[in-house]
């Protein structure tokens, strides 16, 4: 009976599994980075090949269901929602896989004809749940729509291209943890028992110097000719660990997540690894499966591919002389965001860019500003080697009150080797004192800049090309330009505070000030002016008097 | 005093010494302008507030040349027409705009200057022909042509060189504009020209709001100074055919309402918490959430109606008093008031010079002012620069601030209630052979 039960099972698992049509893949891309540090990028993909626009997601197997009927209940083009912890420092480590910045971030592109402002909020609080992170503070007061800065990464009728289908938030102050991992697991075709999301283990994954989780969704191609579409999820983990907190540079897997990997994962039609040794004196145990040899952009890169089989794996890297210190170029393009100025009545934003190109680029500046920092958009300055630049394009929607963002895109040509800076001034708002958060005197967040751009060279580039999918389609994707969104540092700007001890104290004597107008005034326009005895009766003489005037009755 | 004597009175402040006085004004501002001081001063809260910041102005014709509507954010509170009026004057002045500035506020002083000129005429004339129904002790609190009439260059004087009205304007205040058109008004109300005043109450108005309540003073004026009923039917014809001529053009001809929100509602809401010299800002900040609209009630009726009426039927008698006590009140409550309105004012004092001898506070008052005015930005800059005072010490001397100027407004009415009661019934006190007082009862 037992086995008859179990034979079944096994059964209807195989049908569940043939019924699904499209492909399961996971990719790890290890990359000891220049400085001091090891980049490791999960990469979980799930093509389901249905068409979204049909779909009624009643009956998704293997593709997780909350997100499908989000996508079907809030008519959802495309989708990127990335949790992250720490900051990216791409002057050392080069562009990652996947940019995030800071914070949460979420960018949605909705389907034409829906209502977008209420599939937004409503997108924004269905995720919140999803992801267990506070994602309903997302809301009109942080809320854009940039023209410039994102291009949808799926495919879309070219006609369809508008910013009034697309919000972006972003919410600099959420702090990431174990309570997102964990649902973002679930999320997973082989949850996190086999393949490589068994290495995904929470204490270890908090211990690096940053983790960026993220969800990206979008409509594919199927195949090569395009005449149907796919519904295409990308799960990413990106991590960057320190030597230093790890204690040697040499690292293993089971060194850098607790353990190595156990088994495949059933459902996974390719599970590879990839060690990236380029310009490295890296030993690797056990020896790679394949080397790659990529050539992409001018940038050569040699990888070693470790294929996932059902056996045990622990790969060793042992750097074979420790002390050598291999140099870094910086990228071509990356940038800095600070706050100028001293006080708590006026101060500046300054977003540095560094374009280490020989030539000229081309970038969009993004800022997503809080209503409570106004920004003066006359003095929006762009200099560059103490020359003016002047913006070619300029987007600007002002902030308003508690109701929605300051949304600035400028669109300027860097000028080569050189620090372009953009500066626009601002004022320190007061707010009313229930406005401030408890811990009033820590400051308030000021998102992170985006700056996009076209580069002409894949120096430190590792990203995904837009028409591929998987780690292995970035190798030899020479393209006439590539996609970079770097992303600034969050400011914290504390802004003056009022008395919250005192309100009783100020209502009332700001209305003694106020009777003390109405008093007089009131006295002088409604009585008269008459003279009056200036001898005060003495009560001892009244009461004389009295009883001299009773005495004078009773005698009379 | 035959008018011709009269007028050789008025006449005794030489033109030469008017402009020497201008000049000298001119030539301070001038100096401040230039110098490292100007933005110091323009920064300031005193000075500049949202409604009246230069800055603001200067970001607002920066969007209108990009063709972003201004009104779309929050940093603008001035309306259309003011904008395409400093837009031309920029253009005017080729984009000098402290000579802009200087060229106004020396204006708004002449204005002034003729203003109190003929209303202390009027006083004088008024007060010859009712002197027979005086008390016959009164002679003493009698007008003194001589004093009388240098009152009027005191008031150009105190206007140029008040530092309240020199920081406003150095720190390029649009509050210079505003004073400008009070400053018209009064002289066509104290000439008698209907049709000017009601077009510049309803500039100011516009411009700010709460002078729309000065309509009713101003109704009096012509009504008991100028006793004229036709006069005062063209006053208000005027003041609302321009209201609704600014009205169509300020909305681009009825399209475009989103100045109203921004102009309007500011003024009468109070979004912005900056702080000022006023009340309203520290009040505002610390109230409770489900009471806000209450007080705000409360708070704009004090500044607007409440006092009106009943002031209005007590200094009828006199009306130019009334329509500066009035816009006292406007100056001490309005949601965002700034040194330059409070100094205009300040300015118009020495008009009542007659009125001085019975005042009783004026030591207070003075001292109260000066203390505060200097106190105010020490300790801003140690709650916002330093962090080592809070706002409440701010807000103690803007309160401060508005008392002493609610003295000095009371301090005024009542002195001219006495002043009153003495040309009725002389100066003896003596009640029952014994000392009286006076008191309102």
């Amino acid at each position: 009976m037992k086995c008859l039960i179990v034979s079944l099972g096994i059964l209807f698992i195989c049908h569940l599994v043939h019924s699904y049509e499209g492909t399961i893949t996971e990719e790890l891309l290890i990359k000891p980075l220049y400085s001091e540090q090891v980049y490791t990028h999960f990469q979980f993909s799930t093509k389901w090949d249905i068409d979204p626009d049909k779909e009624t997601f009643r009956h998704s197997p293997l593709f997780p269901r909350p997100l499908g009927e989000i996508v079907q209940r809030f008519d959802i083009q495309e989708l990127h929602v990335t949790l992250t912890s720490g900051l990216w420092r791409y002057e050392k480590w080069g562009y990652p896989v996947k940019d995030a910045a800071t914070g949460v971030e979420v960018l949605a592109w909705f389907k034409p004809g829906s209502d977008v402002d209420k599939n937004w909020k409503l997108l924004a609080n269905s995720l919140s749940g999803l992801l267990c992170a506070s994602l309903n503070f997302i809301d009109n007061t942080n809320t854009i729509k940039p023209e410039f800065s994102f291009r949808p990464r799926g495919i879309l009728e070219s006609n369809l291209l508008n910013n009034s289908y697309v919000r972006y938030a972003n919410l600099p102050h959420e702090i990431v943890c174990t309570e997102n991992l964990t649902p973002w697991k679930k999320l997973l075709p082989c949850d996190s028992r086999t393949g490589l999301a068994s290495l995904l283990n929470s204490g270890h994954i908090h211990n690096t110097r940053y983790h960026s989780i993220g969800l990206h969704l979008r409509p594919v191609c199927r195949d090569k000719s395009c005449e149907s579409m796919s519904l295409e999820l990308q799960q990413t983990v990106s991590l960057v660990y320190d030597y230093l907190i790890l204690g040697t540079k040499n690292w293993s897997l089971r060194k850098l997540f607790g353990q190595g990997i156990n088994r495949k994962c059933v459902l996974v039609s390719k599970s590879d690894v990839y060690v990236d040794t380029t310009n490295q004196d890296i030993e690797l145990e056990p020896p790679p499966d394949e080397t790659v040899t990529s050539v992409r952009g001018g940038q050569v890169t040699t990888l070693q591919k470790y294929i996932v089989s059902n056996q045990f794996l622990n790969i060793y890297a042992k750097f074979q002389n420790a002390d050598l210190v291999s140099l870094n170029l910086p990228p071509p393009l990356h940038a800095n965001q600070y706050l100028s100025g001293y006080g708590q009545e006026r101060g500046g934003i300054v977003t540095k860019i560094y374009n280490n190109h020989w030539k000229q680029i081309d970038v969009v500046l993004m800022q997503n500003i809080p209503w409570f920092i106004p920004i003066y958009l006359h003095t929006l300055k762009v200099t560059a080697d103490g020359r003016d630049i002047k913006p070619i394009q300029l987007r600007y929607i002002p902030a308003r009150q508690r109701e929605r963002p300051t949304y600035l895109e400028v669109l300027l040509t860097v000028p080569a080797r050189t620090a372009t800076s953009v500066v626009i001034d601002f004022d320190y708002v007061f707010l009313k004192w229930q406005e401030y958060p408890p811990d009033a005197n820590f400051g308030f967040h000021i998102g992170s800049a985006v700056i996009s751009s076209y580069l002409p060279v894949a120096r430190n580039y590792t990203a995904v090309p837009w028409d591929g999918s998987l780690i292995s389609d970035s190798f030899n994707a020479s393209r006439s330009g590539y996609l970079v969104e770097v992303r600034t540092e969050n400011l914290i700007i504390t802004l003056p505070t009022p008395d919250f001890s005192m309100p009783y104290n100020v209502i009332c004597l700001a209305c003694t000030v106020v009777a003390l107008a109405f008093g007089p005034l009131h006295n002088i326009t409604t009585r008269k002016l008459i003279l009056k005895s200036k001898r005060k009766v003495l009560l001892i003489e009244r009461i004389k008097k009295f009883l001299f005037s009773l005495k004078k009755t009773k005698t009379e | 005093m035959s008018l011709k004597k009269l007028r050789i009175y008025n006449n005794l402040i030489s033109t030469p010494r008017i402009i020497i006085t201008c000049l000298s004004a001119i030539i301070v501002r001038y100096y401040l302008m230039m110098s490292k001081y100007q933005s110091v001063i323009a920064n300031h809260v005193e000075v500049s507030t949202p409604l009246n910041s230069w800055k603001r102005v200067s970001e607002g014709l920066y969007l209108l040349s990009l063709n972003i509507n201004p009104y779309e954010g929050d940093l603008l509170h001035e309306t259309p027409l003011s904008l395409y009026l400093y837009k031309n004057i920029l253009q005017v002045f080729q984009g000098k705009i402290h000579l802009a500035f200087i060229t106004l506020d020396v204006t708004t002083a002449v204005v002034l200057y003729f203003t109190t000129k003929k209303f202390t005429e009027d006083l004088f004339v008024e007060e010859e022909e009712n002197k027979a129904t005086y008390a016959k002790d009164a002679e003493e609190c009698f007008l003194k042509p001589d004093k009388l009439f240098k009152s009027s260059y005191y008031v150009l004087l105190t206007y140029l060189f008040n530092p309240y009205i020199l920081f406003s304007c150095v720190g390029y205040s649009t509050t210079v504009f505003y004073n400008l058109y009070l400053s018209v008004m009064l002289f066509s109300m104290v000439h008698g020209i209907p049709v000017l005043c009601g077009v510049f109450l309803a500039i100011a108005a516009s411009v700010s709001f709460y002078p729309v309540v000065l309509v009713l003073p101003i109704t009096m004026y012509f009504k008991y100074a100028i006793k004229s009923h036709t006069k005062i039917i063209v006053n208000l014809t005027s003041f609302v055919v321009t209201s609704l001529l600014i009205f169509v053009l300020c909305s681009n001809f009825g399209t475009d309402f989103s100045y109203i929100r921004s102009v309007y509602g500011c003024i009468l809401t109070i979004p912005d918490l900056q702080p000022n010299v006023g009340l309203f800002w520290y009040f505002f900040t610390e109230m409770f959430e489900h009471f806000r609209e209450l007080f705000i009630y409360a708070f704009q009726i004090n500044t607007t109606i409440l006092y009106l009426i009943p002031v209005s039927l007590k200094f009828r008698k006199h009306p130019f008093l009334l329509t500066v006590a009035v816009n006292f009140i406007i100056t001490i409550f309005k949601s965002y008031p700034s040194v330059g309105d409070v100094g205009f004012v300040l300015s118009l004092m020495p008009s009542f010079s007659h009125l001085f001898p019975f005042s009783q506070q004026g030591f207070l008052v003075g001292t109260m002012l000066v203390i505060s005015t200097s106190l105010a930005p020490i300790l801003y800059y140690l709650w916002i620069y330093c962090n080592s005072a809070n706002a409440n010490f701010y807000f103690g001397v803007t309160l401060s601030f508005a008392v002493a100027q609610i003295f000095l407004l009371t301090d005024l009415l009542f002195s001219q209630v006495k002043r009153d009661y003495m040309l009725k019934y002389g100066k003896d006190r003596k009640i029952d052979g014994e000392e009286g007082i006076l008191c309102l009862e």
